[in-house]
């Protein structure tokens, strides 16, 4: 073998690159939760599939004034969001915590990537993964519910921002996480309660209105409320309302996320 | 900025500040400057701020003040992070990946194809003996292993600067004798290689020029020979001893 390695590389004026350093990372990023796929895929789907049918089939006999949907139908949207924000979350801190933790994260920071190809492939991995569990749900729960797309055009304008908020809110976490506690505390005081509340298994306009106006204060409320829309046709707000604000939260979490990745405070000693 | 070859200096440091958030100054208008070619020990008690100054260099640190340029690059710049290559003091590995596939990807974050990743990769396994380990996992490598890790990763991007922040600590004779020739070898090939230590005799046998560190500035710097006749000692330790003794409270 003769080698390349014992000799420094020739110099250069300008960086240039044989294949982008982003589409390695990006490559890394889901190789990262493929290789752990039982976990990382299997797991979340499982858990959902699990929902929809106790929910959807057993306790579906119990509830109604839903019109002319299912109780299954009526859950599956949202279930779906929550899925979705589950796996986003768990994608960025599995996979920015424990880079910051283990300080391999030194070996992206030290090398030719720019931040916003970091952010990016941080991003696009954890939306992948959303996609990835949100297609194998539906491949159960449409067959087992009878679920149609009323509005594929609306799903199609409001699915991106659904996962661009989950990936980002994962990041995020991943990056403000001090401690394993910290992203277990997240997980059980924001999310959980977060996702319980935001009108997966009601409709809002069922409860008190003061309960009304607690779940509109709710960001998880709004995105179930888009997926509902996208789905069923309609739901508790009106379809652009719903469409707005979860773009809305879309582009705060970015921004906040790249904020953090520009001033590098939590990523760098 | 340049040497009087017009070669640019390999690493320019200068009137480096940083402070941790606790307010501890870590650095404290530190400059250094490295010339191309050079093999250059860096020496410095505990806490003197040897690593600090490599994290600034390798954007792992966020100095508060000062330039640092790499072959008269910007530091924060593409071009100089292409340059540098980068073993830490403290093991860091993906511990997600098998071992070749972390030196494939970490060749492929320098912008490196597939093929020449892969080859790369493997040249690199075979010249830090880890070919036999290639498909585990690095948290199954033994420490001595995964120091071998840590260095054969810090060479895929064939790097003109590369930093080696105490590469011998905790490694047994044997590894640490490979150390010392890889070090010879790819600096006799024209690498510039900036290495911290705290083996006294490491640093005098290695390295051609060698600067003290404490208390984050570069207290002096010269050829050991020429270290031991300023301060009119027998050997490294000695001067050791002489020059970084703790500052008089
Ligand atoms: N992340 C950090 N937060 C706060 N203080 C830090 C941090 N990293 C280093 N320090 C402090 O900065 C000083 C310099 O540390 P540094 O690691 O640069 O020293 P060093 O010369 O590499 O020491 P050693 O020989 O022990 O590796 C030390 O007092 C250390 O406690
Ligand atoms: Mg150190």
């Amino acid at each position: 073998m003769t080698g390349v390695l014992l000799s420094p590389g020739e110099v250069v004026d300008e960086f240039r690159a044989e294949r982008s350093p982003f589409s390695w990372l990006l490559e890394r990023e889901v190789l990262r939760y493929l290789r752990i796929w039982r976990y990382s895929l299997v797991g979340p789907v499982l858990s959902t599939i699990l929902f929809v049918v106790v929910f959807g089939t057993v306790l579906a006999r119990h509830v109604d004034g839903l019109g002319r949907f299912s109780y299954g139908q009526f859950i599956v949207p949202g279930l779906l969001v929550q899925a979705v924000v589950n796996v986003g979350y768990f994608n960025g801190t599995t996979s920015l915590y424990e880079a910051r933790r283990d300080r391999y994260l030194h070996c992206v920071l030290a090398s030719p990537l720019r931040w916003g190809e970091i952010l990016g492939a941080l991003v696009l991995a954890s939306m992948l993964r959303g996609i990835l569990v949100a297609a194998a749900v539906l491949a159960v729960a449409v067959p087992l519910t009878d679920l149609d797309v009323a509005r594929p055009g609306y799903l199609a304008l409001v699915a991106p921002a659904v996962l661009v908020v989950a990936a980002q809110f994962g990041i995020i976490a991943g990056a403000v996480a001090s401690s394993l506690d910290h992203v277990y505390s997240i997980e059980s005081l924001v999310l959980l309660p977060l996702g319980f509340l935001g009108g997966i298994f009601y409709p809002v306009n069922q409860l008190a209105s003061g309960w009304q106006l607690v779940s509109e204060l709710n960001p998880f409320f709004w995105l179930v409320q888009a997926g509902r829309t996208g789905f069923l046709g309609s739901a508790d707000v009106p379809g652009w309302a719903a469409l707005l604000v979860t773009w809305a939260f879309a582009a705060v979490l970015s921004a906040w996320s790249a904020v953090i990745f520009v001033r590098g405070r939590r990523l760098k000693s | 900025m340049r040497d009087h070859d017009g070669v640019p200096t390999a690493l320019e440091v200068r009137g480096l500040r940083k402070s941790y958030g606790d307010g501890f100054t870590a650095l404290d208008d530190l400059d250094l400057s490295i010339p191309a070619g050079s093999l250059f020990g860096l020496l410095g008690p505990n806490g003197a701020g040897k690593t600090t100054l490599i994290g600034s260099v390798c954007n792992l640190v966020r100095p508060d003040a000062g330039s640092i340029q790499v072959f008269g690059h910007a530091a924060d710049t593409r071009e100089a992070r292409a340059l540098v290559g980068l073993a830490e003091q403290d093991i860091n590995v993906d511990r997600f990946l098998s071992v070749r596939q972390v030196l494939v990807y970490h060749a492929g974050y320098f912008g490196v194809g597939r093929r020449e990743a892969v080859r790369r990769a493997d040249e690199a396994l075979e010249l830090l003996g880890l070919t036999a380990k290639a498909k585990v996992t690095a948290p199954e490598l033994s420490g001595g292993m995964q120091r071998r890790l840590v260095l054969a990763r810090a060479l895929v991007n064939r790097p003109r600067l590369l930093i080696l922040d105490e590469p011998t600590a905790g490694v047994d004779v044997d590894l640490r004798a490979e150390i010392w020739r890889l070090v010879r070898t790819l600096n006799d090939a024209g690498t510039t290689i900036l290495l911290t230590t705290h083996y006294l005799e490491e640093a005098e046998a290695l390295c051609d020029e060698i600067a003290l560190i404490r208390a984050g500035q570069i207290v002096d710097r010269g050829t050991a020979v020429a270290l031991r006749a300023q301060y009119a000692v027998g050997s490294i330790a000695d001067l050791y001893q002489r020059a970084l003794a703790p500052v008089a409270s």
